[in-house]
């Protein structure tokens, strides 16, 4: 089989950068694979995908030696645009890559550029909006679509020009369970019926490794493994619950997916645990009958929500069932139609009893220094903790003097948190945090949590990661067309539902959820 | 409506707003572009960002007549500074008509090519400036809550960094975006031109007359086109030219039929 993607000795370096990001990388990717590349933030994984249709180094910067080719062309002597026609290339944020208005003409926009008869164009446009499923998008404006939307019109945008090769940054990290099946799904449909070669970078683990077959292992040193996605998992030392539970258990071949797991596990008899106690806090704020629409669009309908402090909820449902719109209204920054929303001593001042961490935090940052974005919200509050005990808690300290911009994703997004946080607050409200975020970033987040909670304060977050809701939430709540639908515990509201169930669920049945709960089952049970 | 006539649209009503300082016509213009944008608008960023245009013009007028005050005064160089303003202030607002009525990529689409990188440089500009907008709102709400009084001056960077820092990231995933999909290897086609039909015929048709019309008129003398407060009298204005100013509100007059297929206008 011939090499669809060849990289000979790469090495490459950031501008200003003191170690490179890939170093001496030898990489041959045969036609037809469908490739995973796996990292923590910051180890390569955006710079990888990017090299292969050539952003990196052209529109980056930096210094690079050695060679990339995709089928035979270099990208060194090729700019993307002089590639267009072999790598199609989908960024993270696909929202703000859209060039014209109208879905049809942003699938079109590619083939205009490459010269492809109108005829051509014509037919190609029908044969993508089916291949990908979004025939009625076609006249919609790429405005109003929504998350999964965007993604999967970013996609039949790329593949309108026919390429061999499809690259894609992170294509499921804002998408729910769902969502990001039918993307995914989508995409081996390109590998099994077109035999395209499709490389993503990807932190979800759990949604993407039964779908690849080879896996690039970023483990942050610059280096690239290629082989397996075992082997890559190996590399990592890390993995989705499962792979972790197998790691724990000493399982050789490691399970890497669902399927795997539940092979293996057929003769451990579990007895399904007992949900825990119901926390009972003192109610912190509580919403009652509450409904709220922007124009026209009705976004909640009687929603009643209470959230007592030590609780840490989760907030989940569909894109547009109204997660962010609830936490708008607790917040008191939408103004609900009808309900009412009450805190300790009615209703709460955001800033003061409610705090907010918008879906892309990090643009809040605009100080020199990480201790200087703490500084500037507690200047503005002079109360609650001080800067070092907020960054103690953030586990921040050592990067007080450091430039927020330095930083990597992940601590980008504890710093802008952290900020704030550091109102006071005595609860703390989180849309959708770990976007993007790796597992080390990801567990760090959850420790704050816990601790805010262990203190009596209380938080409720919005989240598509089923995994961290099992990990993190003591009550979760799910919301569909504006209306709540389900709430309890974690095990008994995710256990069986068939989108959202946590794969140690899905593995040993309704009330499990993670890996380390299992283990310690087990080990009581060999030692009985 | 094709994009190609609201181009022509849009040059017609700057034509007149640059070639006359007389209040009249250039109020008459404002509420021209105001019609034209209420009824033709679409619905998308670029419809929201009219009011940002508006706001810019009027910082326009103000600095404009503000800059006066720094030599000698007379209540006549006053208004000639201000109805300089108002030109200014005039352009800003037919072009942000012209934004909110038609797609700034789809007017970029009809280029001819040697014009192309100035015309997607405009284009661009033209996109990112909702997007800028929008990004100022969250970002003041996003700071409003972590106590940071975002109406204060010395606040101002608490806004201002953040919104730059977004809005340069998001014009490098656009050019990214635009080179990755063979933006500028030169050979160009066209998906499903547009028919240049018979309501784009007559908005162009008609926006060309009154323009034409309107400055003939304004070089022939007639009308005070150009008007010079010394003495400070109220200038006079020509029916004919009134007529050719209200004339530029044909693309809110005639019926905007089905969509078409391609194009978004």
């Amino acid at each position: 089989m011939s090499d669809a993607v060849l990289f000979e000795g790469v090495t490459f370096t950031y501008p200003g950068a003191p170690a490179p990001v890939l170093a001496g990388v030898e990489l041959e990717l045969a036609a037809g694979s469908f490739v995973l590349v796996a990292g923590p933030t910051g180890a390569g994984k955006s710079t990888l995908v990017r090299a292969v249709n050539g952003l990196v180094p052209h529109f980056s910067g930096g210094t690079m030696s050695g060679r990339v080719s995709v089928h035979g062309r270099s990208t060194t002597e090729q700019p993307p645009r002089r590639l267009a026609d072999l790598v199609a290339f989908v960024p993270q944020d696909p929202g703000a890559a859209f060039v014209l208005d109208r879905v049809e003409d942003e699938l079109a926009y590619v083939m205009e550029n490459l010269g492809v008869p109108g005829a051509v164009m014509r037919r190609r446009v029908e044969e993508t909006l089916d291949l990908v499923g979004i025939e009625h998008l076609r006249d919609r404006s790429v405005t109003t679509l929504s998350g999964g939307e965007r993604q999967r019109v970013a996609v039949a945008a790329a593949l309108t020009a026919g390429p061999r090769v499809l690259v894609l940054d992170e294509p499921t990290s804002q998408l729910d369970p769902q969502g990001a099946e039918d993307v995914l799904a989508a995409l081996q449909r390109l590998v099994h019926d077109l035999g395209m070669t499709v490389i993503l970078a990807e932190h979800r683990l759990e949604r993407v490794l039964g779908f690849v077959d080879v896996a690039l292992a970023c483990p942050g040193d610059g280096r690239v493994v290629a082989g397996s996605p075992r082997r890559a998992m190996d590399v990592l030392g890390s993995g989705p619950p499962v792979t972790r539970l197998g790691r724990r258990l000493a399982w050789d071949p490691l399970p890497l997916t669902v399927r795997d797991a539940r092979r293996r596990a057929a003769d451990l008899s579990l007895v399904p645990p007992a949900a825990g106690p119901p926390a009972a806090g003192e109610v912190v704020l509580e919403a009652r009958r509450l409904r709220a629409s922007y124009g026209e669009r009705t976004v909640l309908s009687g929603v009643d929500f209470t959230l007592a402090a030590g609780e840490i909820v989760a907030l989940m449902g569909r894109n547009g069932a109204g997660k962010t719109t609830l936490l708008r209204c607790l917040a008191g920054l939408h103004a609900p139609a009808s309900g009412t929303v009450s805190g300790r001593v009615g209703p709460p001042v955001a800033g003061r009893d409610v705090a907010l961490c918008p879906q892309t935090p990090e643009s809040v940052l605009f100080r020199d220094t990480v201790g200087g974005e703490i500084d500037a919200t507690l200047g503005a509050h002079l109360g609650g903790q001080g800067r070092d005990g907020v960054l103690a808690d953030f586990g921040l300290t050592g990067l007080a003097a450091r430039h927020p911009r330095d930083l990597s994703a992940g601590q980008r997004l504890l710093v802008a948190t952290a900020a704030i946080a550091a109102t006071g607050a005595g609860v703390l409200l989180l849309d959708e945090p770990t976007r993007g975020l790796d597992l080390e970033a990801k567990e760090r987040l959850c420790a704050v949590l816990e601790l805010k909670a262990g203190r009596g304060e209380a938080a409720v977050f919005a989240t598509h990661d089923v995994e961290l809701v099992a990990e993190l939430a003591t009550r979760v709540v799910i919301l569909a067309g504006g209306e709540v639908i389900a709430a309890g515990g974690p095990g008994e509201v995710l256990g069986d539902s068939p989108v959202f169930a946590p794969q140690m669920a899905r593995v040993f049945g309704p009330g499990w959820l993670t890996p380390e709960q299992v283990a310690t089952a087990l080990g009581v049970e060999a030692r009985a | 409506m094709h994009p190609g006539a609201w181009f022509v649209w849009a040059l017609a009503a700057g034509a007149v707003a640059v070639g006359t300082t007389n209040p009249f016509y250039l109020v008459l213009l404002w509420a021209v572009s105001w019609t034209v944008y209420a009824l033709c608008r679409r619905d998308n960023a670029g419809g929201d960002a009219w009011r940002i245009f508006v706001v810019f013009g009027l910082i326009a007028l103000a600095t404009r007549t503000a800059l006066v005050f720094f030599g000698p005064v007379d209540a006549g160089s006053v208004v000639a500074a201000a109805l300089e303003g108002l030109r200014l202030a005039t352009l800003l607002v037919v072009f942000g008509t012209f934004n909110a009525v038609t797609d700034p990529f789809a007017v970029l689409r009809l280029a001819p090519r040697r014009w192309h990188e100035p015309a997607l440089a405009a284009a661009l500009a033209l996109s990112i400036a909702p997007r800028m907008i929008s990004a100022a709102g969250q970002v003041r709400e996003a700071q409003r809550l972590r106590g940071i009084k975002v109406r204060k001056l010395a606040a101002l960077p608490a806004v201002v960094v953040p919104v730059l820092a977004t809005g340069m990231e998001e014009a490098v995933t656009l050019a990214e975006s635009m080179d990755s999909r063979g933006h500028g290897r030169g050979t160009r086609t066209r998906y499903r031109p547009q028919p240049f039909a018979a309501r784009s015929f007559a908005v162009t048709l008609g926006a060309f007359a009154a323009a034409g019309a309107f400055v003939a008129l304004g070089v022939a003398g007639s009308g005070d086109a150009t008007y010079q407060p010394w003495p400070l009298v109220w200038p006079g204005a020509s029916a004919w030219m009134v007529l050719a100013v209200a004339a530029l509100a044909l693309p809110a007059a005639v019926p905007s039929g089905p969509r078409e297929g391609g194009g978004a206008g």
